[in-house]
């Protein structure tokens, strides 16, 4: 019980230490929206990578992967491979959405649509469902910061408190800071991430089975059945796999906070290269695989949403403080760098497409500054007060949120692959039927004939998006206020213009 | 005629990981042949989680980007 004021001390200093070093980094940046919202539009190479691998490790990878290993095993293993199909897919469209974005000047991914098919409701309407969808993503990290610290604090007391105040000073963070702050925290955090990552992947294992491999041969010798997927349509089967993989690569560049890190981009030729590089940092999950199976033999036993907590709890039970303190604070950050991409893409939203495009506040750039900061902090206590009113496991609420977020791919797709035709009202009301299919589904937990919820809502949503775009009229030639800017996703040639 | 295929050769390049860790994953769900004890299956996914890199740099020389 003495090692909790050494780890939570750790975990405090890191936590404050990351944004002290964040703000420094960003003290002499002046600020205007664009700047704010979507860094400028001026992130290269190397600094878009650091924030967009800042956003990939999130709580769900420090608990829900851990967690879904200990219980189930194999199905794990879906989040290595959506990562890089998600990646196969946004080397093309990521690049086309840039050029978008820095040809019509745009900050929020709602923008994207009100461009593309001219219409200011459809932005409108996007903008209110992004924001409906951050406030629980953000809570669902806050959830997994609990967990976090109550194991730093060996059970001694319940962390809610702690939580609101950590949550707090990131709000504040991220009221001064922007998305330049985000990133340059991501520095630190992606550091902390992969070693505590490979702490819990390699060390916990060789401590206890000698190596990964003779863990995995403990595995294989007494749970078998956790080292392949259950056949057929049962939930966590073959069928739940593949398409819950295609379902989140074709949401991964989806979340408003990827459109803004896509707009961040110097270039197209930035994303590509991320695109191609994000997924050697990604394998590095089958790591957290590794802690959980091995947690599910040391500890075994966990139930119910205790699973999520199996690798911290062997840390805590067989670790110095020290290390449990490094392991939380990596944790801790994984909650609270993504939130704050969350937070600033959720403001922004509001302020542009409600605020400033529908009541016409807020539109000077000072003034739209200063609106997505308070607006931060309001979306912030929204989160916290989403968060204190109701909890559900960490891997249901991700799921959640990407069928969700997946309802938003057509529309995107679609001005890229079938531009003439598509139109807004077919666009819209594609996403109004995917969500009113997914999401009911996925709450009941009905997964028909085996299939992710979130498939079938899509399936909806593309049919229901063909039928009413071919029975409106599609807008005129000229009429796209972008018709300067018209991205192919495979350009007949390459032009070296971007 | 080289040039008329290359927008779709680019696209197969995408769709191969794609499909081989997600369609084909029923056909490659099984524990043997295990490898420093991962099970196949496992082997096969991060195995074309590390092919995906080298299939979009091929993809970005064919478009010249790199």
């Amino acid at each position: 019980m003495s090692g909790s004021p050494v780890a939570l001390a750790i975990v405090a200093a890191v936590v404050l230490g990351t944004i002290v070093f964040a703000l420094l980094a960003v003290r002499r940046v002046k600020m205007d929206p664009a700047q704010y919202i979507v860094g400028g539009r001026s992130f290269g190479t190397i600094f878009l990578w650091v924030l967009l691998a800042g956003e990939i490790y999130t709580t769900f990878t420090f608990l829900g992967i851990a967690g879904l290993s200990y219980s189930g095993g194999a199905p794990a293993f879906y989040v290595l491979a959506y990562g890089a199909c998600g990646y196969a897919i946004s080397y093309f469209v990521t690049p086309a959405i840039w050029r978008v974005g820095k040809e019509c000047n745009l900050l929020t991914g709602p923008d994207f649509f009100e461009t593309r098919y001219n219409s200011r409701a459809l932005g409108t309407a996007t903008a209110i469902l992004y924001f409906l969808m951050v406030v629980p993503y953000v809570a669902l990290q806050l959830s997994g910061l609990q967990i976090l610290l109550r194991i730093a604090g060996y059970g001694a007391y319940d962390a809610t408190a702690s939580v609101c105040i950590a949550f707090l000073v990131l709000a504040l963070f991220v009221f001064t800071a922007g998305l330049r702050g985000t990133a340059w925290a991501s520095v630190v955090k992606d550091v902390l991430v992969l070693g505590a990552v490979a702490f819990a992947g390699i060390a916990i294992p060789m401590r206890f089975f000698g190596s990964p491999s003779a863990m995995f041969d403990r595995v294989a010798a007494t749970h078998p059945q956790m080292l392949v997927l259950p056949t057929g349509t049962v939930f966590h089967g073959t069928i739940w796999f593949v398409s819950t993989v295609l379902l989140s690569g074709i949401g991964w560049s989806m979340g408003p906070h990827s459109f803004s890190a896509t707009y961040s981009a110097r270039s197209g030729d930035s994303l590509r290269r991320n695109a191609m590089l994000l997924p050697l940092y990604q394998a590095f999950v089958a790591l957290m695989i590794f802690a959980g199976l091995s947690a599910a033999m040391i500890v075994p036993g966990l139930k119910g949403t205790a699973v999520d907590q199996s690798f911290l709890l062997v840390v805590q039970h067989y670790y110095p403080s020290w290390i449990l303190g490094l392991v939380v604070a990596a944790g801790a950050l994984a909650a609270l760098i993504p939130a704050s991409a969350l937070l600033l893409a959720g403001a922004a939203v509001i302020t542009k497409n409600v605020a400033g495009d529908v009541f016409g506040i807020a539109t000077g750039d000072a003034a739209r500054t200063l609106m997505t900061r308070v607006l931060v902090l309001v979306v912030a206590l929204l989160a916290l007060g989403f968060w204190l009113t109701g909890q559900r496991t960490v891997v249901e609420m991700l799921l959640l949120y990407y069928n969700g977020i997946t309802q938003f791919a057509p529309g995107v797709f679609a001005t890229f692959l079938w531009r003439r035709r598509a139109t807004a009202l077919g666009v819209g009301a594609g996403i109004a039927a995917g969500l009113a299919v997914a999401i009911p589904l996925a709450a009941l937990n009905i997964t028909p004939w085996g299939i992710n919820a979130g498939l079938v809502g899509l399936g909806a949503n593309v049919a229901t998006l063909v039928i009413l775009s071919l029975v409106t009229r599609p807008p005129r030639e000229g009429e796209h206020r972008s018709a300067s800017a018209d991205p192919a996703l495979i350009s007949p040639s390459a032009s070296r213009a971007e | 005629m080289a040039r008329q295929m290359r927008p779709m050769l680019r696209l197969l390049l995408a769709a191969i990981p794609i499909g081989a860790l997600s369609v084909a994953v029923p056909l490659v769900n099984r524990i043997e042949p295990r490898f420093l004890g991962l099970p196949f299956l496992l082997w096969w996914i991060i195995g074309w989680v590390c092919l995906t890199p080298a299939l979009l740099w091929t993809i970005g020389r064919l478009e010249k980007r790199w």
